[in-house]
């Protein structure tokens, strides 16, 4: 009787779509087991975790067959929220998963919505935040903290219920990696203390280390890609000159040079102004200094936020360009052309937005955070379409915290902390310099670290 | 003392509020909504600490609707009887006319006042757990507007991406109002999209904590009612009564 | 009547008031304090941009009562923004509410047409009416100025939040966002019949 989740071929559909999300799936959790669940975007994992907290099949009025034990009973026979007590859930996303202002109300609201007597709730506040090393934020205001403190917010939530299982669902997504491995300590210590099982998805497992016993894989047979490191396509004259640019007093004083064809990436801390320096670059905010190349195309962590049209087609086409069918053609965006560009895959949009900035003419193109929350799949897509552009000699400066991903496709690499350009640096240099790479909030890349092994 | 309106309940200050308010609207004489409005205002200076250049401010466009209804009352008034007592150009202004006026202008001065009082000594949240506690506002309700509220922030700095990335591709920058409500439809859709996300997700993370919508047996901030209340109303109907009788104490 | 309304169906609401919160605040109110020299007529014709909120989220939604709730959880959203008229707003949004789902209410939830829509639009303009006719006084102003006023709003409700509600929340529909919600699924059901 240590089963505390059991799925017996499970199969489950949305109400108005033909296809199967799980088919026939079976599987088995013991208590205090620490299991991962991966698999490529769109496999269902995310549908797993909700039949798992029961927020499906209800939410959505999907189709389920076959059987969902919790705790050894059916997972229909507990009334809403009865469940949500013994699992509870940290999500993905830090900013949409809490309702209230300050850390101490959140915990409150968690604890009402339990029942729990007034006079008991100041103990379970104070222990939990004491259990979870998070009393010094006890009456901080949740929206000003960073995306870490906020993932340790989420899990103190979640603790305080004293639930049995803890599921995770892509906790570490939207944290820079040294961030990430932080809360995976921070993880592993409270999992010894409590003894609770613990359940993730996850489609990358390089950040976790050792911490889970098993994974389950929801992987279709479908082979990830391995991306390998591409050859440079620098020219030898400039494209883009930056010259002492300085916006709103908190990015300081910046230069730099890009060639033409060059990738370059761009990282550093959470809050380091890598943002504002590319917003400064295309113009966005108010800026002193000299930017050369006037046409910079600029992709947004969200490449909807770019799109003003109806469909793919007239999206490439607003700017007036006249070589919109060749492009669609280029970029392979023929087959969903006449499709809104809401309506189709992340990828796919990032892909139209490329394809309507190259067809304005602009030769430069900064891209903010492409890599965050991407699969395996999405990230090979997503280096084939730079380094495909980039040898018909576009410039991109791209910022990313994954290093493995900058590792196979920059040139250079420019670093920043504190609002201040650190230096521009040759990306092999970058690598072997651990204290740069610590400096930054960074890690190095796996590749790095095997063949230093290997020659230890 | 000084700041008994910023600790009065919520929930009985709204209904104060809107109680004479309601029955204001009975009298069109100009001096009760004057009297209400100085009453208002006399409250206002001993029992709250706002900072009354932030309050003048927001004053400010309601002076300006006041003036409105004042020419317009003039202008296309229905009642004419009395006597005139002015003209200008080729139009008579008569006693009953310019009282009209009058008091449409002070009731909106006494109305903005009264709104003003409650927006700046009361705070939202406190507002929305006592319409919970005391006018027993469903749950469900009450925390889907306080998700909204944590939501602002997020939502602004996304209007603004939204904008700066279409400002990039050439759209935006539109001058006539026409125009700007297009662009406005433009930024909206992708706003919307995300909203709809977002609401999904903070839905899904307020039940997976256990949130079912049902009533609370108990709550970790309770919103009390006191004395204070039972003083601050009486201070307002006083106000109200005083000034709605004020033909027999003003002759 | 709400049992039967999922959570994130408040939630949406709570996040579309907030949204047209933010673009009142931002963009149609600033500069337009100076219309308020020209009385009370001035905000006529612009009134329907209020009960957009409500129209939209029946559309998608689809539930008895979704105007009322929406348009008055609109309110409460504003009155948190920190708007100055404040609570004044809440009665105002569920008397608005209130119009908008009697059209509804009449076509026993069946009817979601352009026509319907810009009934309901009506619906909130003459129920906002007489509220603002009863506190605002407008009792002293001659009937010919009073019917002009109605009329505007009429119209404004049927345009801005008839017409356009079912343009922004069409729009949104085509973006492949609103799976899961009923305007998805009868889309699908009308196509297939």
């Amino acid at each position: 009787m240590h089963e505390v989740i059991h799925f017996d071929k499970v199969s489950f559909r949305y109400p108005d779509e033909e296809k199967w999300i799980l088919e026939e799936l079976s599987f088995t959790i013991q208590r205090g087991e620490r299991v991962v669940i991966t698999g490529p975007s769109g496999c269902g994992k995310t549908t797993l975790l909700y039949l798992c907290n029961r927020l499906y099949p209800d939410n959505c009025d999907g189709i389920l067959l076959g059987s969902v034990k919790l705790f050894g009973k059916n997972s229909s026979s507990f009334i809403p929220g009865e469940i949500n007590h013994r699992i509870a859930t940290v999500f993905q996303d830090p900013d949409s998963q809490f309702c209230m202002q300050t850390v101490e109300e959140e915990l409150a609201f968690t604890l009402e919505n339990l029942h729990v007597k007034r006079d008991e709730m100041e103990n379970r506040i104070r222990d939990v935040l004491a259990l979870t090393d998070l009393t010094e934020f006890r009456y901080a205001v949740i929206q000003k903290l960073s995306g870490g403190q906020k993932q340790r917010i989420a899990t103190a939530c979640a603790l305080i219920m004293k639930p049995e299982v803890l599921l995770l669902d892509e906790p570490l997504s939207h944290l820079d990696p040294f961030t990430a491995k932080k809360y995976v300590e921070w993880l592993d210590e409270l999992q010894q203390k409590c003894a609770m099982t613990i359940v993730a998805i996850e489609h990358r497992l390089d950040l976790w280390g050792d911490f889970f016993e098993r994974s389950i894989s929801l992987n279709k047979n479908e082979m990830a890609p391995i991306l390998i490191k591409r050859k440079s396509s620098k020219q030898k004259n400039d494209s883009l000159v930056v010259n002492k640019l300085q916006a709103n007093t908190y990015l300081q004083e910046t230069s730099f040079t890009l060639k033409r064809g060059e990738v370059a990436v761009l990282a550093g801390p959470n809050g380091s102004g890598k943002s504002t320096l590319l917003k400064a670059l295309c113009e966005l905010i108010p800026s002193s200094g000299s930017v050369e190349s006037k046409l910079l195309g600029y992709v947004p962590q969200s490449p909807e936020f770019l799109f003003l049209t109806k469909n793919v087609r007239d999206e490439v086409g607003f700017g007036g360009g006249d070589n919109t069918e060749e492009l669609l053609a280029r970029l392979q965006l023929l087959p969903i052309a006449d499709s809104h560009p809401f309506a189709v895959s992340h990828g796919q949009k990032r892909r139209v937005a490329i394809a309507a900035m190259l067809s304005d003419g602009r030769e430069v193109i900064l891209m903010d955070e492409p890599t965050s929350g991407q699969d395996a799949k999405a990230l090979s897509e997503l280096f084939q379409l730079i380094d495909e552009r980039a040898r018909e000699g576009t410039t991109f400066l791209i910022v990313t915290h994954d290093m493995e991903f900058a590792y196979c496709l920059a040139d250079s690499i420019l670093l920043m902390n504190d609002g201040r350009l650190t230096g521009q640096f040759n990306a092999d240099i970058v690598w072997s310099d651990d204290h740069l790479l610590m400096d930054h909030n960074l890690l190095s890349p796996k590749e790095v670290i095997l063949r230093e092994k290997c020659f230890a | 003392m000084k700041n008994a309106l910023h600790r009065m309940n919520p929930s009985v200050k709204f209904l104060a509020i809107t109680i004479c308010m309601f029955t204001m609207a009975f009298f069109f004489d100009p001096w009760t909504p004057l009297v209400f409005w100085a009453g208002v205002l006399v409250l206002q200076f001993f029992f709250s600490e706002i900072n009354w250049k932030r309050w003048l401010l927001f004053m400010l466009p309601f002076f300006v609707t006041s003036f409105g209804y004042f020419w317009t009352t003039l202008v296309f008034a229905e009642d004419s009887s009395g006597s005139v007592v002015w003209s200008i150009w080729n139009l008579q202004i008569t006693e009953t006319q310019l009282n009209h006026a009058l008091s449409l202008s002070f009731r909106v001065l006494a109305f903005s006042s009264l709104s003003l009082l409650f927006a700046l000594t009361t705070n939202p949240v406190t507002f929305i757990l006592s319409l919970m506690q005391q006018l027993r506002l469903s749950p469900k309700i009450a925390y889907g507007v306080m998700v909204g509220y944590q939501f602002l922030p997020v939502l602004k700095d996304e209007f603004v991406q939204i904008g700066q990335a279409h400002r990039l591709r050439g759209a935006g920058g539109e001058k006539n109002t026409l125009q700007r409500l297009l662009g406005v439809r433009r930024i909206l859709i992708p706003m919307l999209a995300g909203a709809v996300r977002k609401a999904e997700r903070a839905a899904f993370a307020m039940e997976a904590r256990g949130f079912t919508g049902e009533r609370r047996s108990s709550y970790f901030r309770v919103i009390s009612m006191g004395k204070l209340d039972i003083a601050l109303v009486s201070l307002f109907l006083f106000l109200l009564v005083l000034s709605c009788t004020h033909i027999w104490w003003l002759g | 009547m709400l049992k039967s309304w999922k959570l994130k169906e408040i939630v949406l609401m709570s996040l579309f008031a907030v949204v047209f919160g933010i673009v009142y605040l931002l963009f149609l109110h600033v500069g337009n304090i100076w219309a308020g020299f020209i009385g009370p007529i001035a905000y006529e014709w612009i009134f329907g941009i209020w009960f957009i909120v409500s129209i939209i989220c029946m559309y998608i939604i689809r539930k008895p009562g979704a105007a009322v709730v929406s348009e008055t959880i609109a309110a409460a959203i504003e009155v948190l923004l920190g708007n100055a008229v404040g609570p004044r707003l809440i009665l105002s949004g569920i008397v608005q509410g209130l119009g908008a789902e009697a059209v509804f209410a009449a076509t026993r939830y069946k009817r979601f047409d352009l026509w319907v829509l810009m009934l309901a639009g009506v619906g909130s303009s003459i129920f906002s009416f007489v509220y603002g006719y009863f506190l605002g006084g407008f009792s002293v102003y001659s009937t010919g100025y009073v019917a002009l006023m109605l009329g505007i709003r009429i119209l404004s409700g049927a345009m801005i939040a008839g017409i356009g509600g079912k343009a922004v929340a069409d729009g949104l529909l085509a973006t492949g966002s609103l799976r899961g919600y009923a305007i998805s699924r009868s889309k699908k059901g009308e196509a297939r019949a």
